[in-house]
């Protein structure tokens, strides 16, 4: 999981930009949560530039992989509160940039 | 008086009765069957057409006035007469033509001969047949009860038939006595055209008295004559063959029987029940995400893993603190576990002293008292037999005694039959103190065949295999896996490892070992940090003194043939120098520093050397077996041995007894132990056991105990015998009296020293002083 970008951290500090997939706050199983992050990042990088198709993606996944209905946002800046089926919420951040949480609420 | 139908109806009656009355005249004939028709036909109706009757006067006679009615009535009838009809005068009528019958068919061909080509002349032809088919055709009628027509019943249906009254019959066409007829035609030259048509008459007529079987018998005789034609229209309207319009075909039974019911059962009455689950449980989450949030998690997150990552580059030992603390509860619970399994051991050990209890006395404390009423002789008291269940059916390959814990020996399984050899092998440790269970049980998938105990670190265990593999595990260890073991190609043996021993540590403390195997090297193993380092000590080449052809390969290259080591064993004081036994019976001397020379070699048996061990007292005295069924105890360089014993079966197994230097034990495969005392007898052994049935088991390996006088002996049922020796068996040397005291050790040696020189032969002796071996050839 500890991919890091920055190969030249050595030169300068600020100039880090990390890639790698941090769990914000999750309350999945261990696989289920390796799993849904998997899926999620394909699907992220897959549609870089439309974050609503990534989205889309990713909530269909889940909603055959682990049941409806999966709810999904994917954005760079937004507020929320939801309730959610308790151990069914996944909130990471992803390419430095990107914030995504998916939550299951049926 | 001849008409057509007469003669035919003559002609008839004669093919149906026998040809053979040649004897009779036609006329004769005739009359009868006109009599018979005559009388008959009186009886019945007139109705019927008589035409044609030839009547003579008798018959007219007979007739009487109903002859008069019948003439009168007849001459009222137009008769139609058949076209060709001759023309006969009344006087023409009335002549009375004669006919001759004779058995003999003038229309035979005689004298018929055909060539013969085999006898090269005309042979004469056998006579044809008599039976001339003047006419045959098929009929289309079918009997009423054959099969074909009930199917014909069945498909038309059953009123075809009642509709018609009698079944369909078709006349038969088919005339036998043709001949006659044909004769009689040449002869009366009256044959005319109509007459085949009138001749089926009678036949059908005849069918048909059979079947209704009332008046109309009579109508068959009376069908003769020219109305034949209108006859076989009324014949055919009641025999009503099959007609065109009977084609309604009645419609066919359903074949499955097939019908339908239905019943309506009860309904059940539905009921409402409801439950009522908890729902699943919810939490809420929220936070807002903002680009600066996003850095910010990021940053704290690579911080906290570089604070990590300089523990892990700490090595192993951090990431084990961090594993034993992950897993704590596992490691306390296994902790636990092998408190209770040590708990569960001692138990079961005292379980088994009592259980055991005369056995442990007798090992320890029995002196077979009979003993002493003989001389020169012993025996063996079997004591505990060591088995493991799951090792019954593998052969024990290789005992050894722990040389630290005297009580505890190690027991290879593994299988000497080389043609059904199964994955799988067994090394166990057993106890003397729990004879039922073994201490240490170790897996492998091959068979075990040798095994060596470390002398200086007792828990590290070597075992050769079968597939050419060794494996050194630590018995400290509370998972028996190897911590070494061999792998690769070149890292292992080619065939089946026969022995394996330690060697003394390296200059620099590394621990080695080595070993011999039946792809002809020896090779040295140093265990290393992490792995295993192998070095080839020697190639057991065939010498050429020895016999070795060098055999020319299919493209010229010589192929140098190797011997097959099958035992090991080094020398007691000399490190350096090793003997190797090899299959084909030579014992070679060698020496670690060199790998391509031998010091010596001893053509020692005739067949695979099995055994060589150094006498413990005497390090120029050893003793070899082999399969050609001899023990043969030798000194060093000398190529002859000092004595030869023959056991009468292969030997599996010499072992020098350490309590003694002239006390030597074998095995043999006949169940046999044999223990010798050279010094009480120098010709046959002191003691011969079968320990096991003959022929069903074998005695594979034998060890003695370093401290406690019992040996053990392995069978290949995977059993292994405990037995004591008896005191005869070990007898040790008396300390002379009138001389200073001498302990054991220099009395045993003294012992061996006088036997030997008695053997010796001089002038071999002379040129073999002491210290023989440390001369490096």
């Amino acid at each position: 999981m500890a991919e890091e970008s920055g190969h030249e951290k050595g030169e300068s500090d600020k100039k880090i930009v990390h890639v790698y997939p941090l769990v914000k706050h999750s309350d999945m199983a261990e696989e289920m949560k390796i799993e849904a992050l998997e899926l999620s990042m394909t699907a992220c990088e897959k549609y870089a530039s439309n974050y609503e198709q990534a989205a889309k993606v990713i909530k269909e996944t889940m909603d055959k992989k682990f049941g409806t209905y999966w709810h999904v946002v994917v954005g760079e800046g937004f507020g929320f509160e939801v309730s959610f089926e308790t151990r069914n919420l996944l909130y990471f951040f992803f390419a430095g940039n990107l914030a995504i949480i998916a939550w299951k609420c049926s | 008086m001849s008409s057509p139908s007469q003669s035919l109806s003559d002609v008839h009656t004669l093919s149906t009765s026998n040809l053979n009355s040649s004897g009779e005249t036609g006329e004769e004939t005739v009359v009868d069957i006109e009599d018979d028709v005559e009388s008959q036909g009186s009886l019945k109706s007139g109705s019927q057409a008589k035409l044609n009757l030839p009547r003579d006067k008798k018959a007219a006679g007979d007739a009487g006035d109903g002859a008069d009615d019948f003439e009168t009535w007849m001459k009222s009838r137009q008769l139609i007469r058949p076209e060709d009809q001759l023309d006969l005068t009344e006087a023409e009528l009335n002549e009375e033509v004669s006919k001759v019958l004779t058995a003999q068919n003038m229309n035979i061909l005689k004298n018929l001969v055909i060539y013969s080509f085999k006898e090269g002349a005309y042979v004469p032809l056998p006579l044809p047949s008599n039976t001339v088919t003047l006419l045959s055709f098929t009929g289309t009628s079918l009997h009423i009860d054959s099969d074909a027509a009930k199917k014909q019943i069945e498909e038309l249906g059953d009123d075809v038939i009642q509709g018609f009254g009698a079944p369909a019959i078709q006349p038969h066409e088919k005339f036998k006595g043709g001949e006659e007829e044909g004769e009689e035609e040449e002869e009366e030259g009256e044959g005319d055209g109509g007459r085949q048509s009138i001749e089926k008459q009678p036949e059908v007529e005849d069918k048909d008295e059979e079947e209704d079987e009332d008046e109309e018998e009579e109508a068959g005789e009376e069908g003769e004559g020219p109305q034949g034609d209108e006859e076989g229209a009324i014949a055919d309207e009641e025999a009503g063959l099959p007609p065109p319009q009977s084609s309604r075909k009645k419609k066919l039974v359903n074949q499955f029987n097939f019908c339908e019911r239905a019943t309506l059962t009860y309904m059940n009455p539905t009921r409402c029940v409801e439950t009522q689950t908890v729902p699943p449980p919810r939490s809420t989450y929220g936070a807002t995400v903002l680009q600066w949030v996003i850095y910010d998690a990021y940053e704290e997150d690579f911080a906290a893993q570089q604070t990590l990552e300089p523990k892990k580059k700490l090595g192993p030992p951090g990431g084990k603190k961090q594993d034993s603390k992950k897993g704590g509860k596992a490691a306390l619970a296994e902790e636990l576990n092998r408190k209770y399994l040590k708990c569960w051991q001692i138990l079961e050990r005292m379980i088994n002293q009592n259980i055991y209890d005369d056995i442990a006395q007798d090992y320890r404390y029995f002196e077979d008292p009979a003993d002493e009423m003989r001389e020169e002789e012993g025996n063996l008291l079997p004591l505990w037999n060591f088995h493991y269940e799951k090792t019954k059916k593998l052969n024990v390959t290789d005992l050894y005694f722990n040389p630290h814990y005297y009580d505890l020996l190690a027991v290879c399984f593994g299988n000497h039959d080389f043609l059904t050899q199964k994955p799988e092998g067994a090394m166990c440790c057993f106890s003397i103190k729990n004879p039922s269970f073994p201490d240490y049980i170790i897996m492998t998938e091959s068979g075990v065949m040798c095994v060596d105990i470390h002398p200086k670190y007792p828990y590290l265990v070597a075992i050769g295999m079968y597939d050419g593999n060794v494996a050194i595990y630590n018995l400290q260890n509370f998972i028996l896996e190897p911590i070494y073991m061999s792998k690769g190609v070149n890292g292992k043996h080619g065939e089946c490892v026969w022995e394996i021993k330690w060697g003394p540590d390296m200059p620099d403390g590394e621990i080695n070992f080595y070993s011999v195997s039946v792809d002809g090297r020896v090779f040295n193993w140093i265990l290393m940090q992490n792995e295993l380092q192998v070095t080839t000590l020697i190639t057991l080449f065939l010498t050429e003194e020895l016999g070795a052809i060098t055999t020319e390969g299919p493209d010229g290259t010589l192929v140098k043939l190797k011997g097959c080591g099958t035992c090991l064993t080094f020398h007691p004081l000399n490190d350096e120098v090793f003997m190797v036994g090899t299959e084909e019976g030579i014992i070679y001397k060698c020496s670690t520093a060199y790998s391509s020379k031998y010091l010596m070699y001893y053509e020692a048996h005739y067949l695979s050397v099995y055994r060589i061990d150094f006498n413990k007292y005497n390090p120029n005295i050893f003793a070899s077996c082999g399969a050609d069924w001899r023990v043969k105890v030798w000194e060093d360089m000398r190529p002859e041995p000092l004595f030869i014993f023959d056991l009468d079966s292969a030997v599996g197994d010499v072992k020098w007894a350490p309590y003694s230097s002239t006390v030597f034990a074998a095995v043999t495969t006949e169940g046999k132990v044999f223990v010798f005392d050279l010094n009480v007898n120098k010709y046959k052994a002191i003691c011969v056991q079968a320990i096991v049935p003959r022929r069903k088991t074998k005695l594979t390996r034998l060890c003695f105990n370093q401290k406690l006088p019992f040996i053990i002996v392995g069978d290949d049922k995977g059993v292994t015998h405990s037995l004591k020796l008896s005191p005869n068996l070990r007898v040790m040397c008396k300390p002379p009296k009138k001389q200073p005291w001498l302990d054991q050790i220099t009395l045993q040696n003294q012992k061996l020293e006088k036997l030997l020189s008695l053997v010796r032969e001089l002038p071999e002796g002379a040129t073999a002083p002491e210290g023989t071996t440390v001369a490096k050839a």
